[in-house]
């Protein structure tokens, strides 16, 4: 196995609202492997952005504050860095795609000049140095003519073009670590093939790891190697991608499967649909957050919060009922 | 399907939306091609699904079917009747068969109203009911949806998205019409909750015999709720067909790449298909394509696609598509033809 260089231990978040303290991130615990693509599933409010932007300590604070946790990379723990350590590591080390091209680019910067920043800042590039090699860059993700195009302010590009903007941007430090948060959501699906086929591509040749966080599955089924699935600020389940597909483990991963249509859908079937709500979370739940929900539900759902147990080679869930039988694990 | 099953029969529809200038004189310097001659026809019971890319023209299309919009030319025959040319009383009469649900749960809804007073609404305008008569059909309709009927009282912010777009659901049913449009009623919501709004919309459809223009952009649940389905790029309609035809034999090359492109929720099946990825952006609807609209992106595009528009025919029974090489590759798949050529 590769070498862990992201390590994230017990890791809590809370954010202080008028309504009351939300508990986005409960206690999570995962690693990164140096170029291996982890996927981050979830419904959007399950605290996967949130997760990942504490890392940078990108977390307006207040109202947000990391509670707990750590998170070393190489060794370094980058929740206790200062500002300015931590911001040698943001963009150089770790850099970030975000969800919306239209709004994460600055509207009154040339691309060009938002491109060359980073450059000049962590790389310590000339002026002209970080304009050949913002053009290398800007071509490198697909964009045609882009010596020209580095002069054309973000409204000109379209929003596919942003994202590979946002992408070289992204690249342009060569960092160990890129966090791609919702990065084709906000894209058409033929789009989406594009870009995806583009990080594949660039995986491939510069070796990076990639932290996709996305709430469609498949896309994680064409992208990722390990898959972390989320649910109330815990996470419920870890899995290699295959086996996860193949095999999943949490009821709620059964279910959000289940709910999905199929493309390649052989017949008509009722979709499996999860009843009742997903939960508010205003208050550190004592119980699973999932048990409202769960047909599999037990007595000991309410009263205990399953960890993320090993239960398999590599796949890890947190229930104390096996889905597939309905009963009660023995061990735990 | 017969003849005389057909609910609703578009015939070249066309909606270009004027592009002014000047402040003072203003004067028309371009056209909007939204919707650019479409035609098809929708028969009583099914569910018929229009898929695209976003700004490819379906919303406007379910739009000025309900004659929200204007068309700016074509006929919308709705029980044999002729919509464009209806007015006031006339068109409103009509529109109680017709009805739709709107994508945004969160701004469809007044947030001033009540639950009860939006669900009860369309009866109040349409006077099929008054007074306690109404709140009786309000908690029917609530019911019906699956929300309980003392949320009559309660405002929309109290809810959930999936909630909402319930109350939405209820709205469009409340003067029971036979034809609704849902114009991507899902896509708002989050995963496990879309397949909660989708099965009801079956279960309504069973029960009330309801036919139904299903908008939306993500193949996989179109595919899921349609019987049949038709393809629209840039203002056109390039491919309908019924949906396992669609799926299986896709003919024209934007279908081809845009099922290529949907994310299946299997690694082993995703690793093994064969991907078709198209290069470049949708050009503006201001400025459309000469010829084929598609061409600037079709891998297999040839000089005649620049000079003729490609018939819209029937290349098998139901199958239509508009693409001049459609007979060439209709037992190849494109990707073969890519490399046969």
């Amino acid at each position: 196995m590769s070498n862990v260089i992201l390590d994230v231990q017990k890791l809590e978040v809370t954010f202080k609202t008028p309504a009351g303290v939300v508990h986005a991130v409960n206690g999570i615990s995962f690693d990164l492997r140096e170029g291996e693509t982890l996927g981050i599933v979830g419904k959007s409010g399950f605290g996967k952005s949130v997760t990942m932007m504490s890392l940078l300590k990108l977390i307006p604070s207040p109202p947000g504050k990391v509670r707990d946790g750590k998170a070393l990379y190489f060794g370094e723990d980058l929740i206790t860095m200062s500002n300015v350590q931590i911001r040698h590591v943001r963009g150089s080390q770790i850099s970030m795609i975000f969800e919306d091209p239209m709004t994460s680019l600055y509207p009154v910067l040339t691309v060009g000049l938002q491109l060359e920043e980073p450059l000049i800042l962590h790389l310590g590039m000339t002026l002209n140095r970080a304009r050949e090699r913002a053009a290398e860059l800007l071509s490198m993700v697909g964009i045609p003519n882009a010596k020209d195009r580095l002069n054309d302010y973000p409204h000109q590009f379209s929003g596919g073009m942003r994202q590979r903007a946002m992408i070289a941007m992204a690249l342009s430090c060569s960092p160990q670590v890129v966090i791609a948060d919702e990065p084709t959501t906000a894209l058409d699906v033929t789009i989406q093939a594009q870009i995806m086929d583009l990080v594949r591509h660039l995986r491939d040749e510069l070796g990076m790891a990639i932290i996709w966080i996305t709430h469609d599955l498949g896309v994680v089924a064409g992208l990722g190697q390990r898959v972390l699935v989320m649910y109330g600020g815990f996470i419920i389940e870890e899995a290699p991608v295959k086996e996860l597909f193949a095999n999943p483990l949490h009821p709620y991963t059964l279910g959000l499967l289940g709910s999905l249509p199929r493309v390649d859908a052989k017949s008509h079937h009722r979709l499996v649909s999860i009843d009742g709500l997903p939960p508010v979370l205003y208050e550190k739940p004592n119980h699973y957050p999932f048990a409202p929900r769960c047909k599999y539900a037990i007595e000991r759902c309410w009263q205990d919060n399953p960890p993320l147990m090993t239960l398999g080679p590599q796949h890890k869930a947190a229930c104390w009922v096996d889905a597939k039988t309905g009963k009660a694990y023995q061990h735990g | 399907m017969a003849e005389e099953n057909v609910l609703l029969r578009v015939e070249n529809l066309v909606k270009h939306f004027p592009i002014q200038q000047g402040i003072i004189v203003q004067k028309q310097i371009g056209a909007v091609h939204a919707v650019d001659g479409i035609s098809f026809d929708i028969y009583e019971g099914e569910t018929l699904g229009l898929v695209g890319e976003s700004g490819c023209g379906k919303s406007t299309t379910g739009r000025t079917i309900l004659q929200l919009f204007r068309p700016t030319s074509g006929s919308v025959r709705f029980d044999g009747v002729d919509l464009i040319h209806l007015r006031g009383r006339e068109l409103r009469l009509r529109r109680r068969k017709m009805q739709m649900i709107f994508q945004d749960p969160y701004a469809s809804l007044n947030p001033r109203m009540t639950v009860g007073e939006i669900v009860g609404e369309p009866l109040l305008i349409h006077n099929v009911a008054r007074g306690s008569e109404i709140e009786d059909r309000v908690a029917n309709l609530l019911e019906m949806v699956g929300l309980n009927p003392y949320f009559a009282n309660r405002y929309p912010h109290e809810f959930s998205g999936g909630q909402r777009q319930r109350i939405g659901v209820a709205r469009a049913l409340a003067l029971q019409p036979s034809f609704i449009v849902c114009d991507e009623p899902i896509s708002a919501l989050d995963v496990s909750i879309q397949a909660q709004v989708v099965n009801l919309l079956e279960d309504l459809q069973k029960e009330f015999d309801l036919t139904y223009l299903f908008i939306a952009h993500d193949l996989s649940m179109v595919r899921h709720i349609s019987n049949r389905i038709a393809v629209m790029y840039l203002g056109i309609i390039v491919e309908p067909a019924d949906r396992d035809e669609l799926y299986l034999e896709p003919l024209h090359p934007y279908t081809q790449a845009l099922l290529s492109a949907v994310p299946i929720p299997d690694p082993v099946a995703d690793a093994t298909r064969e991907r078709i990825i198209l290069t470049g952006d949708v050009p503006s609807p201001v400025n459309p394509p000469s010829g084929c609209r598609f061409r600037t992106r079709c891998p297999i595009s040839e000089t005649i696609c620049a000079e003729q528009q490609p018939d819209f025919r029937e290349v098998k029974a139901g199958h239509f598509v508009a693409c001049h090489f459609a007979e060439r590759y209709l037992q190849k798949s494109l990707a073969n033809y890519m490399e046969r050529r």
